[in-house]
């Protein structure tokens, strides 16, 4: 399947200059191929550079020059000779004309041309509105603009030709950027489901929390009026980010998000119960005198079996000291590190050690066979 | 060599000449010919100084025989291309025609710093574009000149790969793989940059 590599059509992929048959070949075949997605990554930052290239103004000092050409040049006339000036009044009438007509099509055109990029909107129930528009059965939105549902209405957006996102009830999306490279929402509150099937990392979710990153997959993310967001990834992974921190969340797992923190610690959602509450605490109460942090992380390493070492692999990071040895050992418990990683390494926060053990622990964070295949070959 | 100076970044606009204006132009009008040189000169401009390599003197000079040539030749024009297709056709010929007279390239160490007057209300913002341009152009100018000109006519003058592909006279599939080796070869030279100056929301 993946034996015809794309690399080729990288650069005809991101200025969309691609069949709609040929670019649906490409993100797929990116999906799955390591080295074409690796020189994508290439393509895609020259294409930023590229886009830096500003136009010069040409000198001033050239127009005088060329008015002093225009006077002095004889103009061949190679289509029809040159008529006389016709009487005054008459040119002056038709040459007002003109310019009215010229300027109206240079007008129109520079107008054609700042229309900006957009995404169609279907409504799937009620009135979803672009603006304060509410929508037919189609619509389109524009970057900048926001479609918002009340509660008895839902929509379902086109992102470019990379995926869909459906819009449930109460909910409020805006256009933030669509171009080759990257295509952004902001989700300001409410609920969306995303289905992207391009390339990781050209979709992207704004929260007033986090950023949702796509790395191939599908997923429902909302956000209450406070700002907190929760992401429930259903296929691949997404990666939530807030400055420097960030949470790489697979499938079958969840992640809250809070304003001014940013992305919690992921977890599998068939995790116990206690341990869910007690990572809340843990991300989000550090500082709760009720139930002191030690509590809430012997807690959450008591429940931890094997596949929440994604939720411990996260939180070697994010504690300090002898927690962090406490998690090291209850990891290590679960599932040993691989060759080449040891204790100090770990505690250390060693980068290469800490991926190339995560590296190791992924097949035990997943027990969706179709899912699996996809993140083995990511 | 090249001063420090404004640099405008508009969306492209293919066609802005209405056919009227390029008969008008047929038929000697001077205004026409002025409308055509204002529309233009920028576009011609910013071309031939990347092509020619920094060199505002010899960019000035080429942009002013692409206009002397386009007055004489504009007869010739028929309309079964766009007329920007025809233009930059003309432009790039003179581009090269001048960088075979020289022989070489225009050293490109004096290619300096542009700033870009443009919507960032930040000082810092500002120096940190025109740093990053002046960083981009300069590796535009160090590729060799059939990866650069694909990529100044598609980032420059946002023409199609069609276009390109007719301006240059080669396949589409060419353009792509040319812009493909020019993005990466930009990509490499420019790897050195930090983060933070790669744009994006």
């Amino acid at each position: 399947m993946f034996t015809t590599h794309v690399t080729r059509k990288f650069s005809a992929y991101c200025h969309d200059e691609l069949s709609p048959e040929e670019s649906r070949r490409v993100a797929e075949h990116l999906i799955g191929c390591t080295r074409c997605r690796m020189e994508f990554e290439e393509i895609k930052l020259g294409v930023k550079w590229a886009e830096q290239l500003p136009r010069m103004p040409a000198p001033d000092s050239l127009s005088p020059e060329i008015e002093a050409a225009f006077k002095d040049q004889p103009v061949r006339n190679a289509i029809s000779p040159r008529r006389p000036w016709p009487l005054e009044p008459r040119f002056a009438i038709a040459a007002s004309l003109v310019l009215f007509l010229i300027g109206g099509v240079l007008f129109l055109r520079f107008f054609r041309n700042e229309v900006q990029p957009s995404w169609e909107v279907a409504r799937l129930e009620g009135a979803p509105r672009i603006g304060t528009t509410r929508i037919g059965d189609k619509g389109k939105l524009s970057v900048g603009q926001w479609l918002e549902t009340d509660d008895s209405s839902r929509a379902k957006i086109d992102v470019a030709s990379i995926g869909q996102v459906e819009i449930d009830p109460n909910t409020r999306v805006r256009l933030v950027a669509t171009q080759p490279t990257e295509h952004r929402l902001e989700l300001a509150r409410g609920r969306m489901s995303a289905r992207v099937w391009a390339p990781p990392r050209l979709f992207f979710v704004n929260t007033p929390s986090a950023v949702a990153e796509d790395l191939g997959c599908a997923y429902t993310l909302e956000v209450d009026d406070d700002g907190n967001s929760l992401l429930r990834v259903t296929l691949g992974w997404v990666s939530l980010q807030l400055k420097d921190r960030e949470s790489i969340v697979p499938a079958g797992a969840a992640c809250a998000t809070r304003p001014g923190i940013g992305p919690g610690t992921p977890y599998f959602e068939d995790a116990s119960e206690f341990f869910r509450r007690a990572l809340t605490k843990l991300d989000f109460e550090p500082n709760d005198t009720q139930s002191s942090m030690i509590p809430a992380l012997d807690i959450v390493l008591h429940d931890a079996r094997p596949r929440d070492t994604l939720t411990l692999w996260h939180l070697l990071s994010r504690v300090n000291g002898n927690d962090r040895a406490r998690v090291y050992e209850r990891m290590a418990a679960l599932v040993p590190p691989p060759d080449g990683v040891n204790r100090e390494g770990v505690l250390a926060l060693n980068q290469h050690m800490l991926d190339a053990w995560k590296d190791k622990l992924e097949s035990t964070w997943s027990d969706y066979p179709s899912s699996m295949k996809i993140l083995k070959k990511l | 060599m090249l001063k420090q100076m404004a640099v405008t970044r508009e969306p492209p606009l293919k066609e802005p000449i209405d056919w009227q204006v390029i008969k008008a132009c047929q038929q000697g009008d001077r205004d026409a010919l002025r409308l055509l040189f204002e529309e233009y000169k920028d576009r011609v401009y910013s071309i031939a100084i990347y092509t020619i390599g920094g060199n505002e003197a010899v960019a000035a000079d080429v942009t002013q025989q692409v206009f002397l040539k386009l007055m004489t030749r504009i007869g010739q024009f028929r309309g079964d291309s766009e007329f920007t297709t025809w233009l930059y056709r003309l432009v790039v010929n003179t581009c090269l025609d001048e960088r075979r007279k020289q022989r070489r390239f225009v050293p490109l160490a004096e290619f300096n710093l542009v700033s870009k007057t443009q919507r960032d209300t930040s000082q810092a913002a500002r120096y940190a574009q025109g740093e990053l341009a002046a960083h981009v152009q300069k590796a535009i100018t160090q590729l060799k000149p059939k990866l650069r000109l694909p990529i100044l006519l598609k980032y420059i003058e946002g023409l199609s790969y069609e276009e390109i592909a007719t301006v240059l006279g080669c396949s589409k599939g060419t353009v792509g793989s040319r812009l493909n080796r020019g993005h990466k070869a930009l990509a490499k030279r420019l790897d050195w940059l930090p983060g933070q100056f790669v744009v994006g929301e």
